[in-house]
């Protein structure tokens, strides 16, 4: 369980992360989703007392994470960077982390087989690549047999295999009854991996709540409505719950009713229609317009095309 | 690779006692497996005695073939233990770059967020790593005196001037180069501490005791001649020296503090306990 309380963090005059509550609990995967820049990392650097907050309070199983005297049995976390000493084998490097809290060395072994290092455990850790590198310290974040995992993008530089074990993993740890934190950037693969989500954005909370929730919330059904008498249709549907927009001549975007309401209409008003679909947003969709005001560095579109979150603003 | 291998735990996972502790025998048991895993180590190690021997060696061996009169008394211990003068000085650069990279390399490769997250009380990390570090190097640095006395025992006897264990001034000079090599590497460790950062700190401890402290005192300038007494290798290396030289020294300058052997390695110990303590305050209070 980690409850974090109005945290804030400011780096000079820049807030990384503004005065955010959340509660994860234990049970299920909770998803940490947030544009780059976010706050997501900022945020579990604090909660394992990494930085410092600015104000606020966050507690991991009860109490602050430095105050937890085996520290790594409470919490296994496994944060952005690579931190680990480039020149020291994999397996000299678990067991200097066994060592602080006296855990045997047979859990080194256990958690190298675990992660998939046998093979490399004996290799500098220097001459790694990304994906081993993540597998090493997800080892690190399982050594301590911890009751709560703290993961910043774990599947970053993954192949598709190690994605699958990942979301595998996490899944059963919580299903354990461990409490599961895990941060993307990939909505898609929180859509995979997590039971809730708690969306961040510029520092702030923006969506907390189950899976689908969210998704239904921040997801825009359309209709999308072809019709020889479009001009017509738009002014008889367009009201102040609905938003009608010509997509090219003749094909309407209808935001607001249903389906069977715009046939409905059509019918009464004897309009013509050649076709009347459905259109249900992405998830991708649901994440742009849940971030869209909130991302932190914003691409150039490339010309010719425009981005989804660009289109739905227009 | 398959999540089949995991242990089977108890279902809902319940705030059991877990067996294992953050104590400070165990810290100091990680520790000394981080110092004895990276390869800078066993270099830096292994540098401090081929040098120490080494240079005794080619002192002494010199030495051997030049006098032809020994002085006796005071002046025979003297001469006797100047072959360890220029020896402990090059040693002393192989233990401070081990004494930074110590500490320095687990900012500059990321390593002190594991070490941090894994001690979150932040300072028993630094504690226990300098205990590992000083004593390692302390008991290298004897090994390597030792052996380095040895030599020069063979060489000088030759022309009758071998150093006697039985001379107090012996003793405390011999035993002084070990425990300012140790010292001198508490130092380094320290500035490695304060600024996080391999270059940087290497940088600072080798201009400071290869350029800054020789300058300082070789410059006749009266303010500069006050404090070059008590800059650190300046007043710590005092130890190392006979009475007869660390007199000698003092009276090469006009002004300022005229330190004994043991007041000069208490001036470097002050820099030390200083340095760790700013050192310590700033990594409880500095983000990781």
């Amino acid at each position: 369980m980690i409850e974090a309380q109005g945290l804030t963090k400011r780096y000079g005059s820049k807030t990384a992360v503004n005065d955010i509550s959340f509660t994860v609990q234990p049970g299920k995967v909770t998803g940490f989703l947030g544009p780059n820049g976010a706050g997501k990392s900022t945020t579990m650097r604090m909660i394992v007392g990494l930085d410092r907050p600015t104000h606020g309070t966050v507690t991991v199983n009860g109490r602050p994470y430095a105050q937890h005297r085996s520290p790594l049995t409470e919490v296994g976390a496994l944060l952005e960077a690579k931190a680990v000493h480039t020149g020291r084998s994999a397996r000299n490097h678990l067991r200097a982390l066994a060592a602080t809290h006296g855990i045997p060395e047979k859990r080194v072994t256990e958690v190298i087989g675990m992660t998939g290092l046998d093979g490399v455990a004996k290799r500098r850790v220097g001459g790694f690549s990304l994906g081993m590198g993540q597998r090493l310290g997800i080892a690190a974040a399982l050594l301590g047999d911890p009751r709560t995992l703290i993961l910043d993008e774990p599947v970053n530089g993954l192949d598709p295999e190690g994605v699958l074990w990942v979301r595998n993993l996490v899944k059963y740890l919580a299903s354990e009854g461990r409490t599961v934190f895990l941060s993307s950037h990939l909505m898609s693969e929180m859509a995979l991996t997590a039971d809730h989500l708690v969306v961040i954005g510029k520092g702030r909370i923006i969506a907390d709540g189950p899976v689908s929730d969210v998704v239904a919330r921040a997801t825009r059904s359309t209709v999308r409505v072809r019709s020889p008498q479009a001009t017509q249709l738009a002014e008889l549907l367009s009201g102040p719950e609905v938003t009608v927009t010509a997509v090219e001549p003749g094909v309407l975007e209808v935001l607001g009713a249903t389906s069977e309401g715009v046939g409905e209409a059509a019918a009464a008003a004897r309009i013509v229609l050649h076709e009347l679909t459905p259109v249900t947003g992405s998830l991708e969709d649901a994440y742009m317009s849940l971030t869209q005001d909130a991302v932190e560095y914003h691409s150039a579109t490339v010309p010719g095309t425009a981005t989804t979150a660009q289109e739905q603003s227009a | 690779m398959s999540t089949a291998t995991l242990s089977p735990t108890t279902p809902a996972k319940p705030a059991t006692a877990s067996p294992y502790r953050v104590t400070f025998g165990h810290l100091l048991r990680a520790e000394w497996i981080k110092l004895w895993t990276v390869r800078s180590t066993i270099w830096t190690l292994a540098m401090t005695v081929v040098v120490m021997v080494g240079l005794v060696a080619a002192v002494a061996g010199v030495m051997s073939t030049q006098i032809d009169d020994a002085p006796s008394g005071t002046e025979a211990i003297d001469l006797s233990l100047t072959p360890f003068l220029p020896a402990v000085q090059m040693a002393s650069i192989a233990v401070v770059v081990l004494g930074v990279l110590a500490i320095s390399g687990e900012y500059t490769t990321g390593m002190i967020r594991s070490s941090v997250a894994a001690a979150p009380r932040r300072t028993p990390v630094l504690w226990s790593k300098l205990a590992v570090l000083t004593a390692t190097i302390l008991v290298v640095a004897a090994v390597a005196v030792a052996l380095g006395y040895a030599v020069a025992y063979l060489f000088l006897s030759r022309v009758d001037l071998a150093p006697q264990l039985s001379e107090p001034q012996v003793l405390r000079v011999l035993g002084g180069c070990a425990l300012y090599l140790a010292t001198i590497a508490a130092f380094a460790f320290a500035i490695g501490a304060l600024l996080r950062h391999s270059a940087a700190a290497l940088a600072t401890i080798l201009a400071l005791l290869l350029v800054v402290e020789n300058v300082v005192a070789a410059i006749p300038w009266e303010p500069l001649q006050y404090v070059s007494p008590f800059l650190p290798a300046t007043a710590g290396s005092k130890i190392t020296q006979t009475d007869m030289t660390v007199d000698m020294v003092n009276s090469m300058s006009e002004h300022g503090a005229n330190l004994t052997a043991w007041q000069g390695y208490g001036v470097l110990v002050a820099w030390v306990a200083v340095l760790l303590t700013i050192a310590a305050v700033l990594m409880k209070r500095r983000d990781v």
